[in-house]
């Protein structure tokens, strides 16, 4: 067993200990520390694109140099010295929103949020292009993290966006609409009907629940995860309600043919 | 040795005081949506109670994409992490008892988790020891 190292660093004047390769912000989070976040889950890997998370470090060797970072990206460092919250950070995650708000003027989550920091009003132009996505790269992380890397971004600076390959219905997307729930900002659209779903220009058919008829996942994501997981495809083709519903059945048929003794504990947990 | 979460569904009376303290641990209110144990009516002696089955080879496990679920080795429960679950329910289709639910506001998933080894509160409440831990 490797033993990990233990780094001891201070964060608004307190002292916590952290493992190596663990960053301020996760230091942060376990402590209840609040740092604003737009683009980071846990789950996924941090790309520092929002800057939201920006933190002021500095250190007693660095002679008084101190330096705003991305808190979601910055590995904790022995003696490192952290501030969540000052003037400096406080302008800088100001205008970062206010940049945001300039892009996404339509947006409640950045409204509410640039609202916090006393901007209502965009001080930049308005982006003519109506949207809402802020550019996180969520989705595009969460789609590779499902095996799919169906959608990515392309372009640069002002042009950057979420794209699809050749602005195509991308042909690697399996629908399962992962994309459209972790988007912060909802920038995601997709609809469904109990015969389709409809996203980034796909029309993709649902298998519906064995049983009672309630649309459960598109075939092409059923084909996928079936594969992905080795589980038989047949895991994925009732739906959690009816699966209960079979569960007690089958305990009760058993109870009528008295083949579980009446009295007698079932165990069902290790 | 490990404890085991024990059912004896005779000794159900269906009062689903189970469910409610289940709601109260977890979720810090009563709500019975929220509760990760659930139990049927079906008139005395035969009321069941179902709950995660913490199975070996588990299908929730199998399918989620970014590792949310993993099995706690000191109560052998398996443990969804909040902070890593995306939320895209595969899980709880999956799941071929459904004992695998989700949290109406925010799709995270939800389940039994043992109470973390400390004495589950569905067993510590039951007052017909249909729900025992040992
Ligand atoms: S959360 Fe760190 S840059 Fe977005």
């Amino acid at each position: 067993m490797t033993t990990e190292k233990t780094i001891s660093l201070e964060i608004n004047g307190r002292f916590f200990q952290a493992r190596e390769g663990m960053t301020i912000l996760d230091v942060a989070k376990r402590e209840g520390i609040p740092i604003p976040t737009l683009c980071y889950h846990e789950a996924l890997e941090s790309v520092g694109n929002c800057r939201l998370c920006m933190v002021e470090i500095t250190h007693p060797d660095w002679k008084g140099w101190k330096g705003l970072v991305t808190s979601c990206l910055y590995p904790v460092e022995e003696g490192l010295q952290v501030t969540t919250d000052n003037k400096t950070i406080w302008n800088t995650r100001r205008t970062i929103l206010d940049l945001l708000l300039a892009r996404c003027p339509d947006s409640d989550v950045i409204q509410k949020l640039a609202a916090e920091y006393g901007v209502t009003v965009t001080s930049y132009r308005k982006n003519d292009v109506e949207t809402k996505c802020i550019l996180c790269g969520l989705c595009v992380r969460v789609c590779a993290a499902k095996g799919a890397n169906a959608i990515s971004s392309a372009g640069r600076g002002i042009e950057k966006m979420i794209a699809r390959p050749f602005d195509q219905p991308p042909p690697d997307c399996i629908g399962c609409a992962s994309c459209a729930h972790i988007c912060p900002t909802g920038a995601i659209e997709y609809e469904d009907t109990p015969e389709v779903r409809k996203i980034w220009g796909h029309s993709f058919k649902m298998v519906k629940c064995e049983s009672c008829g309630r649309p459960i996942m598109p075939e092409k994501q059923l084909e996928f995860e079936a594969e992905k997981s080795g589980l038989d495809p047949a895991y994925f083709k009732t739906c959690s309600v009816c699966s209960q519903r079979k569960s007690i059945d089958t305990i009760r048929s058993a109870f009528d043919m008295k083949a579980v003794g009446l009295g007698e504990p079932v165990e069902v947990a290790r | 040795m490990q404890k085991t979460l024990t059912i004896t569904p005779s000794r159900c009376t269906s009062c689903r005081t189970c469910e409610l303290a289940c709601s109260f641990k977890h979720a810090g209110k009563g709500g019975l949506g929220i509760a990760r144990i659930r139990t049927f009516m079906f008139g005395e002696g035969k009321n069941q109670i179902l709950t995660c089955f913490q199975c070996d080879e588990a299908a929730c496990v199998k399918v989620c994409p970014v590792e949310a679920l993993s099995r706690n080795e000191s109560t052998g429960a398996i443990e969804v992490n909040e902070a890593r679950c995306i939320g895209c329910g595969l899980c709880s289709i999956a799941c071929p008892f459904g004992h695998m639910n989700h949290d109406g506001t925010n799709g995270i998933a939800v389940k039994c988790d043992l109470c973390g080894g400390d004495e589950p509160a569905c067993a510590a409440f039951c007052p017909s020891r249909a729900l025992e831990y040992r």
